[in-house]
């Protein structure tokens, strides 16, 4: 058989093996374009649909790079007629992208000024007069400080001290693998429970935020969401305290403690002033989320604390561009755009129209269709990630409820339960790219998790809410 | 020659690396060990790759770096590296391209052997691997799924060795069929070099299915018979009758290597239906050679 032939046929077969889901996602769209459009949506509406079904299937199985998918999407949206360019163009970018852009360079200056001997010093000093007081030290600060900075920043400063205290347990003796794995799931834990505490915890809760201002009139701030979210939070991490002793029990006699606090204080201090003044620019941008964010908006108040760090010399331009991750602004503004488009086309109501159809034989009981949504936006966002579940998915949620704030705040605050899938969060995907979890032990520890989450979850915003 | 050593975890790597150096050295090629990470999801990427570099600052390994310490010192263990070394804790890691990382170990060391750290799809890395530099075999464990196996021997444009069930304390032989096929004619090629460093015995068969004989076959089997004789290779010949997969992994006992060459058929039949090597493959229990 001639040679080039064999080549050129094994590289396309190659394209093939590789790129099998693109083909099905387009045959599909192709498919679905072609058949008649459902009654009661306009065509406009039910392309928008197609779009999404295609983005779902492109995302998660992510055979064609981010930016190519975000491309795809608004290239799409004009090609068949669901909005024009410049209405395209317009929704693309708003203060819920800029916090993407704002909060993921924010995350990069921060890591950057090497603060996790600091904090491991401080963590020390508060929680350092036994162990298991340490390892819920490690989880509470992840959390608190995760509430504030977002999961990627602040799993990447912990990641360190985290190793750094499994380096002095002795993993060969008896409970000392359950050790390593206490550690690093408080750490993974209180990061990926922190994220939903307050606005700046994650990308999604800023997403919804505008998506409740835009579709239902209602302003949320800063400090609005941390009464809604924070105890939350609280509970949820006293819930994962207790999940995490059950799973691994250990008698955390293999961490040699004091090998970690010699090994702290041993470190080099010479970068004090760095750390002080680094110190003094986050807190003043989490001072000014919450007493600047209805003038300036959560996004601009991110990229000042970016624009500080570079003004100053603390980090370049080449680290930044280097380490931010483009694609997936460019996918949040795509996805984010199309979630406009949805809801203007009026392919949202038709959606929830038929839901509520199809529940309609059931007792009218809105804690179904909350169940539903909620567990539903929980589950897509551990198979999609949350934020975009919440881009797409977001204005569904508000339909439900248009006038009530409860259902798209659960909605985002669900989609923050990254709790199955190592893939879900930065947090999951950079706990499981150290080799030391598998994906099974993630996902049977986080179904527990996950389960509790959405009761407490209900529960909250079942009794607490309604009283604010 | 080239040598790619793929590893993953620890003890199932062992007899991966101790077979797939023993090759090496009786071709006398250069070999890369490369551990593939775990792939990472798009969205998480860069926060991963931050996160891996705030471990490089505070120099605690990476995730890789300790199975490809642990995979030098096996092989130092082993004599396999034989010249002075320096220890492995004093090391860089350079980023080369895009998911590639090479350990440097500084001072001294062997030039035969590097240590590569990549992340993403396996057989993407690899074939990645394998395109940028050349390798002539791909040496891969063989706990891995089959339906990896059937895409490495698909997709990498080199042979592919799959280390199954090898044990070091076994003495082996080497298990030859032999046909007409360029394929066929490199695993001749590499069985006789291996053989002969390492002073194996050779079963060289050649399988007639659906006739009663052909002479061009039983002429391949002596011409190879020959050959092995040449280079003092204790051999046996064997022509075997019934379907080539049944009867050859019939023959193939635990204590065999097989050597056996890719399949001529067209890649897109090969890809849908499969081929006999790859059945092979998938079927003994014992390590296959692909050649290509």
């Amino acid at each position: 058989m001639n040679d080039s032939y064999k080549i050129v046929s094994s590289s396309i077969l190659y394209w093939f093996s590789q790129k099998k889901w693109f083909v099905f996602s387009i045959l599909i769209g192709l498919a679905l374009i072609n058949m008649s459009t459902p009654v009661g949506l306009t065509v406009s509406a039910y392309h928008s649909l197609v779009i999404l079904l295609m983005v779902f299937i492109l995302v998660t199985s992510q055979p064609i790079p981010f930016p190519a998918i975000a491309l795809l999407a608004l290239v799409l949206q004009v090609l068949l007629g669901v909005a024009p360019a410049n209405e395209v163009a317009s929704s693309l970018m708003n203060d819920a992208v800029l916090f993407v852009m704002g909060s993921l360079m924010f995350a990069i200056a921060i890591v950057h000024q090497g603060l996790d001997i600091r904090l491991a010093k401080i963590i020390i000093n508060i929680f350092g007069r036994s162990k298991r007081l340490f390892i819920a030290g490690l989880m509470l600060i992840s959390a608190v400080l995760s509430s504030f900075l977002g999961e990627h920043t602040i799993i990447a400063i912990m990641l360190p001290i985290g190793l750094s205290v499994i380096r002095n347990i002795d993993s060969s003796k008896p409970d000392g693998k359950n050790a390593v794995l206490l550690t690093l799931f408080s750490i993974a834990y209180g990061t990926i429970i922190g994220s939903i505490g307050t606005p700046s915890g994650g990308a999604r809760n800023v997403i919804m935020i505008n998506y409740i201002r835009e579709f239902s009139n209602i302003t949320i701030d800063y400090w609005d969401w941390i009464q809604y979210a924070y105890p939350i939070l609280i509970i949820q991490l006293i819930m994962a305290y207790f999940v995490l002793q059950f799973a691994f029990p250990s008698s955390l006699d293999n961490i040699q403690l004091q090998g970690y606090k010699k090994s702290v204080a041993k470190s080099n201090n010479a970068t004090n002033i760095r750390h002080i003044f680094s110190s003094i620019i986050i807190a003043i941008i989490i001072v000014s989320w919450f007493l600047f964010n209805e003038q300036f908006g959560l996004g601009i108040i991110a990229l000042c604390g970016v624009l500080i760090f570079m003004i100053c010399g603390m980090v370049s331009w080449e680290v930044i561009n280097k380490n931010t991750n483009w694609g997936v602004i460019l996918l949040f503004a795509a996805t984010i755009s199309l979630g406009f488009q949805i809801n203007d086309t009026g392919a949202a109501s038709w959606l929830i129209d038929k839901f509520n159809m199809m529940i309609s034989n059931l007792p009218e009981d809105s804690s179904f269709s909350w169940s539903f949504m909620a567990i539903i936006t929980g589950l897509t966002a551990n198979f999609f990630t949350s934020s975009a579940t919440t881009s797409l998915l977001g204005p569904m949620a508000i339909e439900l409820q248009p006038n009530n704030i409860v259902f798209g705040m659960s909605a985002a605050i669900a989609s923050g339960f990254s709790f199955l899938t190592v893939i879900s969060s930065p947090t999951a995907m950079i706990l499981y790219s150290t080799g030391l979890i598998s994906v099974k032990l993630f996902f049977r520890i986080g179904l527990l998790m996950f389960a509790s989450s959405i009761v407490i979850l209900y529960l909250m915003s079942r009794f607490y809410w309604v009283m604010l | 020659m080239n040598i790619l050593i793929a590893i993953g975890g620890r003890e199932y790597s062992k007899p991966t690396l101790d077979l797939g150096m023993k090759v090496a050295n009786s071709l006398e090629a250069s070999t890369t060990i490369a551990y593939v990470g775990k792939k990472v999801s798009q969205f998480s990427e860069k926060d991963v790759s931050v996160a891996h570099q705030n471990l490089d600052d505070r120099q605690l390994y990476r995730p890789g770096v300790r199975t490809l310490e642990w995979a030098y010192d096996f092989l130092k263990s082993k004599n396999y590296i034989q010249e002075e070394t320096n220890d492995f804790n004093d090391h860089l890691l350079v980023d080369e391209e895009n998911s590639r990382m090479r350990v440097l170990l500084k001072g001294k060391h062997s030039n035969k052997i590097d240590l590569i750290l990549r992340t993403g799809e396996i057989i993407e890395q690899l074939r990645s691997e394998v395109q940028t530099n050349n390798h002539n075999i791909t040496v891969i464990g063989g706990g891995s799924n089959k339906g990896m196996h059937h895409d490495l021997v698909q997709f990498i444009d080199s042979s592919v060795l799959v280390v199954k069930n090898y044990s070091f304390k076994k003495k082996y032989k080497i298990l030859l069929p032999v046909n007409n096929s360029v394929g066929s004619n490199n695993a001749i090629e590499i069985a006789e070099q291996f053989a002969k460093a390492n002073k194996l015995e050779v079963e060289i068969v050649t399988v007639l299915e659906n006739k009663s004989s052909d002479e061009n076959l039983k002429k391949i089997l002596d011409r190879t018979a020959k050959r092995f004789s040449k280079s003092r290779i204790k051999n046996t010949t064997k022509v075997l009758e019934g379907p080539v997969v049944k009867r050859i992994t019939q023959s193939a006992s635990d204590d065999s290597i097989v050597m056996i060459g890719v399949s001529p058929k067209n890649p897109i039949m090969k890809y849908f239906f499969g081929s006999k090597p790859i059945s092979i493959a998938q079927k003994c229990e014992c390590p296959v050679l692909i050649a290509k």
